[in-house]
């Protein structure tokens, strides 16, 4: 029995040796995961398809989960800005980047590369110009591209040689998303953009036929897409003997026929049907479709858990601020005037992409962008926080503190009972005017793939091409939270009767609880 | 003199050589100083001459830096307790010093329930029978800003009664109110010393002074030059400095 087993698992291993090398694990693959880094904007490479936000699809998609098919390993995405993939790999918050990025030397240098699928680089502009055939015809007409890529480079490197030659250089502008660069055509604010085909495959159905290819320049560089991974031993051989299994089981040639990439769709760029300027069925279906109200209930939660940390964090340095000088002031004011002073979309980078480099740590599976943006918003506010904080303590009378000491009460009697309620009071509307405020940066953690509300709307525009529909839906959101906001701003003013001569006036005003029963305003100070 | 005797256990405050630096400068310069129980002493002298701060020392709202107060019979020093010291020496400040966001009746209720963990019923009773004693227990369950200055004055006596106090101390009681309610304030000040509790006044109204003390400190640069019944003070001052202190009051009253 045991010879038979023996010998069976001999025979094995004989067949499927070839395939047996092909299925050896690279060493990115840890915890028997691939997690694979992607930046869920490029159709029809990686994108999200559909409403629901975590369903992202695409030919990458499908190739990542044709590896870890052949690695007998369950695969996880991490969706992230484009400018956010290789800080993130660096990072090792991911195995791989898989997201349509192009087989590069530049970027080479700190990864390596793995080609898996050709294309080419197209210049687009509205239909009715006509082709061109060199660079040259297009100097001194604008040209959009996506930022972080490295077409700007290489479009100054063109300029260059545009200059020597006594032509004009073309006009770059760039934006932060591939979605962005097509629209800049379309309205008519740039003349041409450079993308590459596979954009242009699945565009066409979406364009109406507005824009086409004006020329499809050879440029080294832009040929192949690469799979790109952290430097080490055998992890490049070993991941382009895979992709190597793939075209030879037929299954890369399936996926370019599914996604419509490659030399088929290449030679079909045909021309569809014109489409409405604004599509109310989209909008509508935007609006109260279950991502939309994920994201700004997303929205919501971290702007207030951010908020209620700071107010936390900002009220024992307000108090020790508004004392008389010591050790820690200046180490206060540092922290102060730091982190007011940092843009906050550079402090999210910085948490989200440089903690990691120091602090492996940061790299783990629970360092999530929800906690990463709760973290640096918290702080940020924090700040804030502390100079309303201080000018609302600096605002009660120090009488007051006399007379609760005249009365007995200790110093933490005195503040909870009788400071803090009063400093709430004055606290109380620039407080929300901040909250409001913060409401609308925590659109900013879209750069760390925080899915809110600013996120789903991107990769929704992404996805479909309409961007009026989904950013009026988005713009509907937050302005029903911002007024929700000031409407209870408004409410809680007039809770504080005892405030005005006039508005304490009546009975029939709602009167503040008493203080011994824990009102509202000791517990949020204390 | 006082100054070398023991301190008098047998006195509401006995003060011997009681005296207050604030850094180089000395605010109070050795004050001796007897108070019987139920004794109502004003005390006056020009701005600056250390009246407020000698009060204030009473209850340590400024402790004193040498010298020996004795309150009660006890020696109050580093060590005394504050919630009991200032259970038995009330304030009533110039300004009164109320609570703003809490009703008349919350702000007489808070002290003694946080300091004595008194009873929530019994305090609000005990609270409710002081108000309607200095006049405003209809008031109960206003907002100070609702009320005017004298009815904001009774509503601080009556919170500092809750205390239970055996002295109470007053930061010009009378320098925001009109004559007439300066009147009600006598009324209550000479009911206080009928239930025996003592009563130190700092102001500058002769008038009132005249009326309620039974003795009238002076004070000038934290000296205590006289302290004499105010028939005595005000006919015929022993001191140069009180004689031009109160010619120049006349003169500008």
């Amino acid at each position: 029995m045991r010879l038979l087993t023996c010998l069976l698992l001999c025979l094995a291993a004989l067949l499927s040796s070839a395939s047996v090398r092909a299925q050896e694990r690279p060493s990115f693959i840890e915890n028997n995961t691939l997690s694979v880094c992607t930046n869920p904007t490029l159709p029809p490479m990686t994108f999200v398809n559909g409403a629901d936000l975590s369903a992202i699809d695409g030919f990458d998609i499908a190739l990542a989960r044709e590896l870890g098919a052949l690695w007998h390993v369950p695969v996880t995405f991490k969706t992230m800005d484009f400018t956010g993939l290789f800080p993130s790999l660096a990072a090792g918050r991911c195995s791989l980047v898989i997201s349509g990025v192009l087989k590069q030397a530049a970027r080479e240098h700190l990864f390596d590369a793995v080609a898996y699928l050709d294309t080419s680089p197209v210049i687009v502009a509205p239909s009715q110009i006509a082709p061109v055939t060199s660079f040259e015809a297009l100097a001194g007409q604008s040209l959009a591209v996506e930022s972080g890529t490295s077409y700007a480079a290489r479009i100054e490197e063109i300029n260059r040689t545009l200059i020597s030659r006594g032509k004009p250089p073309i006009a770059l502008q760039q934006y932060p998303s591939e979605d962005q660069v097509v629209q800049q055509v379309l309205v008519g604010r740039s003349q041409n953009f450079l993308s590459q085909d596979v954009e242009l495959f699945y565009r066409q159905a979406q364009l109406g036929g507005k824009l086409h290819v004006i020329f499809s320049p050879s440029l080294p560089g832009y040929s192949e897409f690469a799979l790109y991974l952290r430097r080490s031993g055998q992890d490049k051989a070993l991941l382009a003997a895979a992709i190597d299994t793939l075209k030879r089981q037929g299954k890369i040639t399936a996926l370019e026929k599914k996604w419509n990439v490659g030399k088929a769709a290449r030679a079909a760029l045909g021309v569809t049907s014109e489409r409405p300027r604004f599509n109310t069925a989209t909008f509508f279906s935007a609006l109260f479709s279950m991502a939309f109200l994920k994201g700004a209930v997303m929205t919501l939660v971290i702007a207030l858990a951010s908020h209620a940390a700071a107010i936390v964090i900002s009220i024992p340095i307000a108090l020790k601020l508004n004392a008389p000088r010591s050790l820690w002031h200046p180490f206060l004011r540092a922290y102060v005037a730091v982190f007011r002073g940092a843009p906050t979309l550079l402090q999210l980078l910085f948490i989200w992409n440089a903690l990691p480099q120091f602090f492996p740590i940061f790299r783990e599976g629970w360092f999530s962008p929800f906690l990463a943006t709760w973290i640096c918003l918290s702080i940020n506010e924090s700040a804030y926080q502390v100079e309303i904080n201080r000018a609302a303590l600096s605002a009660i009378d120090p009488g007051q503190l006399a007379g609760g000491q005249a009365l007995g009460m200790s110093p933490s009697q005195i503040y909870r009972h009788v400071i803090f309620p009063q400093a709430l009071r004055v606290a109380l509307p620039p407080t929300i005017n901040e909250f409001i405020s913060l409401l609308k940066t925590t659109s900013l953690a879209s750069v760390i793939s925080l899915q809110e509300l600013l996120f789903i709307t991107q990769v929704q525009v992404a996805r479909s091409f309409e961007f009026t529909e989904y950013y009026a839906a988005a713009l509907v959101y937050y302005l029903a939270m911002v007024f929700a906001f000031l409407h209870l701003q408004k409410r809680i003013e007039t809770r504080f009767v005892w405030a005005s001569r006039a508005s304490a006036g009546g009975k029939t005003g709602p009167r503040i609880e008493s203080p011994t029963d824990g009102t509202e305003a000791s517990r949020h100070a204390a | 003199m006082l100054h070398n005797l023991p301190p008098d256990p047998d006195c509401a405050l006995s003060l011997r050589k009681l005296s207050k630096f604030y850094g180089e400068f000395l605010a109070l310069d050795r004050i001796s100083l007897d108070i019987a129980h139920g004794e109502k002493i004003v005390v006056l002298g020009p701005s600056g001459s250390g009246k407020s701060t000698f009060i204030r020392t009473l209850n340590r709202i400024e402790p004193h830096d040498s010298g020996v107060l004795m309150i009660d019979g006890e020696v109050i020093d580093d060590k005394t307790s504050l919630p009991l010291l200032r259970g038995a020496v009330g304030m009533v400040f110039q300004n009164y010093n109320l609570f703003p966001h809490l009703t008349v009746l919350e702000n007489c209720i808070l002290a003694p329930r946080l300091v004595r963990k008194a009873h929530r019923d019994a305090t609000e009773s005990l609270a409710r029978a002081y108000l309607d004693q200095v006049g405003i227990g209809e008031q109960a369950d206003k907002y100070p800003i609702q009320l005017s200055g004298g009815q904001q004055q009774r509503v601080a006596i009556a919170r500092a009664l809750c205390m239970a106090p055996d002295i109470i101390l007053f930061d010009e009681p009378t320098a925001a109110l009109d004559p007439e309610a300066i009147k009600g304030v006598i009324g209550i000040i000479d009911s206080l010393a009928e239930r025996r509790i003592t009563t130190i006044c700092v102001t500058h109204e002769m008038g009132f002074a005249r009326h309620i003390a039974d003795r009238v400190v002076f004070m000038d640069k934290g000296v205590v030059l006289e302290a004499s019944p105010p028939e005595q003070f005000f006919t015929a001052p022993q001191s140069a400095r009180a004689r031009q202190f109160l010619d120049q009051m006349i003169h500008h009253a």
